[in-house]
């Protein structure tokens, strides 16, 4: 080796370090974040809400290109009685808890299953919407039962709650082909996967397997009476932000009493 | 059908507009920052040259997402923020800079030592002779491999995603999942397509223009 080379990659080395020693030193940074925004937002007069724009029906784009959906309608009317805007901003699903707790949203709203793991990570609102983690596959398939997975492939949307609900059966997990879940980046990709045979069935909310079910032709699919198990919709918050969780809360309450969010249930789902 | 591909059409154009907006933004500035990076490559100025050969090993070393991700997520732990767009934005240019700047060596290395000695007796200066001398011969040579970078590029702007941009493929995504179907995917393949296919007669025209010898 000769001497230059030598001298660059000893340089080189030391930049490295004193990057890494830069990212190293800078947590102190984080205290500042650990206060509750609320008199912040206030002043700026509006929240932004996490959305994953293409997960219907609870939050997706129109043809228009205008962001609709159960969750939307239901922010809107929450802001209207907390008396701030609501600003929407399309996230990469996989990113949510990093989005909020680096706050460049100040709220998860967009069918975000409440459950033990994701309680580590963020403060939940009250549920607001029950859903099943439910097994779709072709309606001419025999598996009618949840231990009919075992030896089949089985799919569903990265980094979702289905995934979380399916790990709480490992024997059933490691049974599948594969040992464990396909993952796709979007539940339509599972879906499609399954269409295409490739998997033999997909575990995914209730209410967004209908929608799809829906859209493509009900009698083509089942969905078994077993399933992963019940679990609610709530809205993820920095785990400081209390009060406006609390005032989110107490509109949520509000509406419920008074009738407005079952007129919004109504125009959503229907059946 | 075709009614269905037009009303999809505004929400592609707005899809398509971001995408382009990436893309060209991305090569006027990476293109001169990588001739500089060339440049750099070639100095005496040691340390300098260690800067360079690091900043280009981490650039092409690690996946352009990971550094979206890690400028848009991760700089502002130390107190750098910016916005999507302009994040997504400086991890493009200074990926792409890292390869224009490798393709640019090639290029300006691959050109005789002699001519440099006979722009000295010439009496040209340094910076003279790389602009009237070095560059264009160097354009002449580089210009196929620039030309597969750009087409990379066109499509490597779907990964802005990561940071909630909306560009063509997730235009693309949203109307597949809202309507559970594939068309818009196909669309999506189309535009990519005619565009590699603009890009790819505009290269053939520079090409000609620069074939001065043959």
């Amino acid at each position: 080796m000769s001497r230059n080379l030598k001298r660059n990659l000893i340089v080189a080395l030391i930049l490295v370090l004193g990057i890494l020693s830069l990212v190293g030193c800078s947590n102190n940074n984080e205290e500042a974040k650990q206060e509750d925004s609320f008199e912040k937002l206030k002043e700026q007069g509006y929240i932004t809400m996490g959305v994953d724009d293409t997960f219907a029906p609870m939050g997706f784009r129109d043809e228009k290109g205008e962001i609709v959906g159960f969750d939307i309608d239901l922010a809107n009317e929450v802001s209207k009685r907390i008396g701030l805007d609501i600003k929407i901003q399309q996230i990469d699903w996989t990113m949510k808890e990093t989005e909020l707790n680096s706050g460049n949203i100040d709220v998860i709203w967009n069918g975000y299953s409440i459950t033990d793991e994701r309680k580590e990570k963020v403060a939940f609102s009250q549920p607001y919407l029950e859903n099943r983690q439910v097994i779709v596959t072709l309606a001419d398939t025999d598996i009618n039962a949840k231990q009919d997975l075992a030896g089949k492939k089985v799919a569903a949307q990265n980094q979702s709650s289905a995934v979380e609900a399916m790990e709480t059966e490992p024997e059933l997990v490691a049974a599948f082909d594969g040992g464990e879940p396909v993952l796709f980046d979007t539940n339509n990709e599972a879906f499609m996967d399954l269409e295409a045979k490739r998997v033999d069935a997909v575990v995914a909310d209730e209410v967004l397997a209908k929608y799809y079910i829906k859209q493509r032709g009900a009698e083509r699919f089942k969905i078994l009476e077993e399933d992963f198990g019940e679990e609610e919709y709530g809205i993820g918050f920095r785990k400081q932000d209390v009060k406006l969780l609390e005032a989110i809360d107490k509109a949520l309450d509000d509406m419920k009493a008074d009738g407005t969010y079952d007129e919004i249930c109504q125009k959503w789902f229907a059946e | 059908m075709i009614d269905y591909i037009i009303r999809l059409m505004p929400s592609m154009l707005s899809g398509l507009q971001t995408t382009l907006e990436i893309f060209a933004i991305t090569l006027i500035v990476s293109i001169p920052l990588g001739i500089l990076v060339a440049i750099g490559r070639q100095s005496k100025i040691k340390p300098l040259v260690a800067v360079l050969q690091v900043y280009i090993w981490v650039m092409r070393g690690t996946p352009l997402l990971l550094q979206i991700v890690f400028i848009f997520f991760g700089l502002p732990i130390i107190g750098i923020t910016f916005d999507r767009y302009p994040a997504a934005l400086i991890a493009f240019i200074l990926n792409y800079a890292a390869y224009f700047g490798e393709i640019f060596r090639g290029g300006i290395e691959s050109i005789d030592k002699g001519q440099y000695d006979a722009a000295k007796v010439l009496g040209f200066t340094p910076a003279k002779t790389f602009k009237r001398i070095i560059l264009p011969q160097m354009i002449k040579i580089v210009l196929p491999s620039i030309a597969n970078e750009v087409i990379t590029l066109v499509k490597d702007t779907a990964l802005v995603y990561v940071v909630g941009l909306g560009e063509l493929l997730r235009a693309g995504k949203i109307a597949s999942n809202r309507d559970a179907s594939l068309t818009p995917l196909v669309m999506v393949g189309v535009l990519y397509l005619v565009l590699t296919a603009l890009l790819t007669v505009v290269f053939q025209k520079l090409e000609e223009k620069y074939a001065y010898y043959q």
